[in-house]
């Protein structure tokens, strides 16, 4: 399997929006009314630290603890991924952030270009400020309050990892850490050793959630943090779709965002996990997400990656049970000074497993893209399938796109079904397009949008014209 | 497999018999015979194929012995009936002899159009046949049975069509094989010129299912700027049968070719097919089917190599396997740094109907140009249990379902034969073979 | 009635010239068939005039009804009332001709108008049934998997529906059989009257059979050398572009 060898080099324009403020000093504008801080680097004090403002029970800060010295020990995985990675400063990342002290800046700060996205995308003025970093709180509590009411009616849990895995241990123990073991990769144990926020949610047997459960009803500053930790478990026939994300670019003034994903679908569950990810472009976005599939099962991931400077996220699923069903939907964007390195991984560990795995992904100007992807059919098993079909777009020729698709398959009684295309908007099609009286614009979002098109439409009505809309504003400019 | 060069065959295909075909064609052009002693020296001097040939990975090396196959002398008496259709003309060879031929149309006749066999031809048009023959050599690893089909060549249909012309109905040639250990070496040559348009079928029979064969043909396939070319070959020699077959396809500008290959018959069968696409506009449709079972092995190489920008080529090759059978499928596509705007596209897929059944498949792609748009694929997929128990369910006996589900996965090749009698006139091969299984 | 007039064009690629001082007036309701060797310059006259970027017009002018249009996109030029019918038109993949056209015919409304999807369709559907095009088709990629047959009739299909002043036509004959060439010129034909005017450019006479043209010009290194009626093309056919290089070597 080929290596990427080059860094990516920081080109000098990418606009920085913390400009002019200086993390290590926190030079933020701060509440009074906090104690403690737990400063920056990561030592086992601040895992403590973090622990103990959370109240967690021994076996979780031994967790951590563990998870700490994983990751302590665990190289950079330098020798397959990008050398970029060589650029995350550890010991100046703030690893834990309570309420208030979240750092704000006034909307006068805010890069005009943010402003302008926000403006063409239509975010309402009350989200923006929170989107830009602005305020530390968005005021939907109603929302989410509603939401949980109607649900837990269904017996469902719909609650943080604190509040989860204290007030309920006896159910999420179970799985926790158990999909993604903390020595995964040396991300997932900085994840397991700090993390903060994020989703945890159970659905008992035979419920079928309706709604859409969504991130964004979770709004503190702790959701929008560096290290969340999600985990659903659907039991046996329960259906849950959940959210995550949003098409508007979101500030941050911390480089890393490492999460842990951790699905669990048991026998008939169908679990459908959807996100959109537009973080800002000086961000390094190393996430694990995998899901376990029980007997006739169902795990899909439909996943869209816009923004952050360094993307790399191989959602996966094991295939455990006998005839269960997985599916990575993916669509990635990379533009100027993006690096999105995508793809899925699918373990077929059961007999007559299907697994699906679609990507497309855009390349423009230096943008770059990698795909990878891994499917496995061990030689023992009978009637599984995959079809893996990545795609790619480029849209001038200084865009580069890599895949390295990886498919073994033994025995004769397993199918797989392997397609990689590689396509160019090229001038001579926008010429083509622009001969029949389309702008140059029009013409862009016109193929560009042909491209995505069946996979935007997996995704819910709000966000693929959100997505459409976003595509086209990054599209814009980027002939010639 | 010795790679000494100077093999002479213990019976048969040797210097002598060599000398004799020579011999006996004396009143042909000299460019001719030259041609064929040039060729006879080149298939002693080249090796046979050995295992450090990539060109022949997964070949079964052993299958292909040479020894012991003789050149027909009499005409075959018997000669197997074949699907009728409408068709503009035909010929019939057997046994390296033309033994039926239909007068092409006075019309057609009028405008230009040729279609006389090898030796005719060689008289009466020779400078039209040195132009074209073997223009676009061979060269995918079967040089030296291309160079066996130069030297000893005798028969094959040479089809020549003017500026223009266009031939609605299908000309159809077959050629038959008849008596155990005997060898054929069939040359068929098609040249279309500016914008004309004809559809040439050929069907290569063994008059016998018990016989041992040996043959190595060759078409060599031109199709002048603007003209439109459809081929069919029709191969079903006996099971005993070691078969090689080479196709070259040249495409000039704005010309389209569609070859379309139904394998049925041979022990051991070497398809290979080179398309050229040499100026901007050219387009070839590679098309093959093959139904193999027992012990066959069919081995398919195939090249796309595109000169000139603005250029497409499609590959579609299926195959469906039963019993032990095994197929190998080499495909490649090479794209020369300035033929910009290439759309090339190569497909493989197998479909395994018993456990011990085997498919290799290689595809593979060499870009030089940096605005082109190519893709390759390849499947292997077993029959799903599913259909097959539901045509069961409707009563539908297993051997007949394989059939259905076969003709399920080689519709959307036959549907490029747009003259139905064309795509009926397979469908009704396919289905013989099934019905002997 | 509308006019183009194309004044002494001399167009480059890079460093390299092509077309030497070409000169010709294009009148609303006249046919002309321009025709010439392979490399002669007439592609890159209709993709310079049409504003390909890769063409530079380093002298001469184009004038759309007594303005000059060298300065315009080419998406102006388009919406002015000029088509250009590829040679080889591209693919877009995952865009339908039904939305492609109406991009394309929605460009051209003023601000505020609104396209009538149902007189669009119903208009798109009677010319994609007058040149054979299976109404299918509306949903299908633009030229994706097309024959060449098929992409030259959609080229056609576009010139329809879109009804600009002047047409220019790029060998839109070559690589047809004589069926396929037969609709194609019924629908150009079916287009002719006083508010149309078209350039075809080919390389063979048989085109001009269908479509009769009112002027035939010769093309040879990069400019008009001859001009006359469509015996001139049957005589050019019948002794081929080295009478042509002879001719004016002789001159």
């Amino acid at each position: 399997m080929p290596e990427i060898s080059e860094t990516l080099e920081t080109p000098d324009f990418i606009e920085n929006p913390v400009a002019g403020i200086d993390q290590s000093r926190g030079d933020f504008t701060y509440d009074v009314d906090y104690e403690f801080d737990a400063g920056t680097g990561l030592t086992e004090q601040t895992v403590r630290y973090i622990s103990s403002v959370k109240k967690e029970a021994d076996w979780l800060l031994e967790f951590r603890l563990n998870a700490l010295k994983k990751f302590q020990s665990m190289p950079l995985p330098t020798h397959w991924a990008t050398k970029d990675l060589e650029n995350i400063n550890f010991d100046k990342i703030r690893y834990y952030l309570a309420q208030g002290q979240k750092p704000k800046r006034t909307w006068d700060e805010v890069p005009d270009d943010i402003k302008e996205t926000f403006e063409r995308l239509g975010i309402p003025e009350q989200e923006r400020k929170f989107l830009a970093g602005v305020e530390a709180q968005f005021d939907s509590e109603a929302a989410y309050s509603n939401i949980k009411d109607i649900v837990s009616k269904q017996g469902v849990i719909f609650a943080n990892s604190t509040e989860a895995l204290r007030e309920h241990p006896e159910i999420f123990r179970k799985f926790f850490g158990k999909v993604i073991p903390t020595g995964d990769n040396k991300f997932a144990a900085l994840n397991s050793a700090v993390f903060s926020g994020g989703s945890f949610i159970y659905v008992p047997p035979g419920v079928k959630v309706a709604q859409p459960l969504q991130a964004y009803f979770r709004i503190n500053a702790e959701n929008f943090g560096q290290f969340e930790r999600t985990l659903i478990i659907c039991d046996e026939g329960s259906e849950v779709t959940y959210m995550e994300g949003c098409t508007a670019p979101k500030f941050s003034t911390s480089t890393l965002h490492s999460a842990v994903v951790e699905l669990v679908a048991l026998k008939g569950a169908k679990i459908q996990y959807i996100t959109v990810q537009n973080w800002a472009n000086n961000v390094f976005n190393l996430v694990t997400k995998r899901g376990v599939a029980h007997e006739e099962a169902e795990i899909k991931w439909i996943d869209c990656n816009i923004g952050s400077r360094l993307t790399m996220k191989y959602p996966g699923v094991v295939l455990k049970g006998r005839k269960a069903r997985g599916e990575v939907i993916s669509i990635a964007l990379a533009n100027d000074g993006q690096h999105q390195d995508t793809g899925a991984k699918m373990i077929h560990a059961a007999d007559e497993t299907t697994s699906n795995v679609i990507s497309k992904s855009i390349s423009v100007g230096q943008g770059r893209s990698t795909y990878r992807g891994l499917v496995h059919i061990p030689k023992h098993l009978k009637g599984c399938k995959n079809n893996t079909e990545c795609d790619a777009l480029l849209i001038n020729t200084n865009s580069r796109t890599d895949t390295y698709p990886a498919i073994t398959v033994r025995g004769d009684k397993n199918a797989t079904q392997h397609e990689a295309s590689v396509s160019k908007v090229s001038e001579d099609l926008i010429f083509y397009m622009q001969q029949r009286g389309l702008t140059e614009a029009q013409a862009m979002s016109l193929s560009v949008n042909g491209f995505i098109n069946d996979l935007a439409s997996q995704f819910p009505m709000e966000y693929s014209v959100e997505l459409k809309r976003l595509i086209d504003l990054e599209m814009e400019g980027s002939v010639g | 497999m010795s790679a000494l060069p100077n093999i002479t065959l213990s019976t048969g295909l040797n210097s002598e018999r060599f000398a004799m075909h020579l011999s006996q064609r004396a009143a042909l052009p000299d460019w001719w015979l030259e041609t064929k002693k040039t060729a006879w020296n080149q298939f002693n001097a080249l090796p046979m194929p050995t295992r450090n040939d990539e060109r022949w990975r997964f070949s079964n090396l052993k299958g292909l012995d040479l020894d012991g196959y003789v050149l027909p002398e009499e005409p075959a008496v018997h000669v197997p009936h074949l699907p009728d259709f409408e068709h503009a003309a035909e010929m019939t060879f057997s046994n390296r002899q033309v033994v039926d031929r239909s007068t092409l149309p006075a019309e057609l006749a009028a405008k230009g159009v040729i279609f006389a066999p090898l030796t005719e031809a060689l008289r009466d048009h020779g400078d039209l046949v040195r132009r074209y023959f073997q223009k676009y050599p061979a060269n995918l690893g079967s040089e030296k049975f291309v160079a066996l089909n130069t030297a000893f060549t005798a028969t094959g249909a040479v089809l020549f069509v003017p500026k223009g012309v266009e031939i609605e109905k299908p000309i159809v040639v077959q050629h038959t094989l008849a008596g155990d250990h005997k060898s054929a070496f069939p040359h068929t040559l098609v040249i279309l010129e500016d914008n004309a348009k004809a559809t040439l079928v050929e069907y290569f029979v063994s008059a016998s299912a018990q016989e041992a064969h040996l043959v190595s043909g060759v078409n060599d396939l031109h199709a002048g700027p603007g003209s439109q070319l459809t081929y069919v070959g029709v191969q079903n020699w006996s099971e005993k049968t070691l078969a090689f077959q080479t196709n070259s396809i040249a495409v000039e500008r704005d010309a389209r070719v569609l070859s379309v290959n139904l394998h049925l018959g041979g022990q051991q069968v070497r398809h290979e097919s080179h398309s050229r696409m040499l100026a901007p506009g050219a387009h070839s449709d590679m098309c093959s089917l093959t139904v193999a079972h027992g012990k066959q092995e069919f081995d398919q190489r195939t090249l796309q190599t595109h000169a000139a920008p603005h250029t497409s080529s499609n590959l579609l090759y299926k195959n469906a396997l039963i019993n032990q059978a095994h197929t190998i499928f080499s495909g490649l596509i090479v794209v020369d740094p300035d033929a910009q705007k290439t759309d090339a596209y190569q497909s493989n897929r197998n479909l395994l109907l018993s456990e011990e059944a085997s498919a290799d498949s290689l595809p593979g792609l060499e870009i030089q140009a940096n605005d082109v748009k190519c893709t390759h694929g390849a499947t292997s997929a077993t029959i799903d249990p599913e259909q097959l128990y539901y045509l069961k369910s409707r009563g539908i006996p297993a051997h007949q379902s394989y059939e259905l589900l076969v003709f399920g996965f080689f519709e959307s090749v036959l549907d490029k034969l747009i003259d139905q009698n064309l795509h009926d006139a397979l469908g009704n091969f396919i289905q013989d073979k099934f019905k002997k299984l | 009635m509308s006019k183009l007039e194309i004044k002494d064009l001399h167009i480059a690629i890079g460093e390299k010239k092509i077309v030497r001082g070409f000169s010709l007036t294009l009148n609303s309701g006249e046919i002309h068939a321009v025709m010439g060797p392979n490399g002669t310059g007439k592609s890159t006259l209709a993709k310079a005039i049409a504003g390909h970027p890769d063409y530079s017009i380093t002298d001469g002018d184009v004038l759309l009804d007594g303005q000059s249009i060298l300065a315009m996109e080419p998406d102006e030029r388009a919406r002015a009332g000029i088509f250009l019918a590829f040679q080889y038109p591209s693919e877009i993949p995952g865009v339908s001709i039904a939305n492609f056209l109406r991009a394309a015919v929605q460009a051209r409304m003023g601000e505020g108008e609104e396209l009538d999807a149902t007189g669009y369709y119903k208009r798109l559907y009677s010319k994609m049934d007058s040149l054979k095009i299976d109404r299918k088709f509306t949903s299908r990629s633009v030229n994706e998997g097309f024959s060449g047959g098929e992409k030259k009739r959609c080229e056609i299909l576009q010139m329809a529906m879109l009804e600009p002043k002047f047409a220019l036509m790029d060998e839109t004959d070559s690589g047809l059989d004589i069926d396929a060439l037969r609709i194609v010129s019924e629908g150009v034909n079916a287009m002719r009257g006083e508010n149309f005017g078209a350039l075809m450019i080919t390389h063979y006479q048989r085109l001009l059979d269908y479509i009769v043209p009112d002027y035939v010009h010769v093309m040879y290194d990069g400019r008009i050398v001859k001009s006359g009626d469509k015996s001139l093309a049957l005589e050019l056919e019948a002794k081929g572009y080295d009478w042509v290089k002879n001719e004016l070597a002789s001159a």
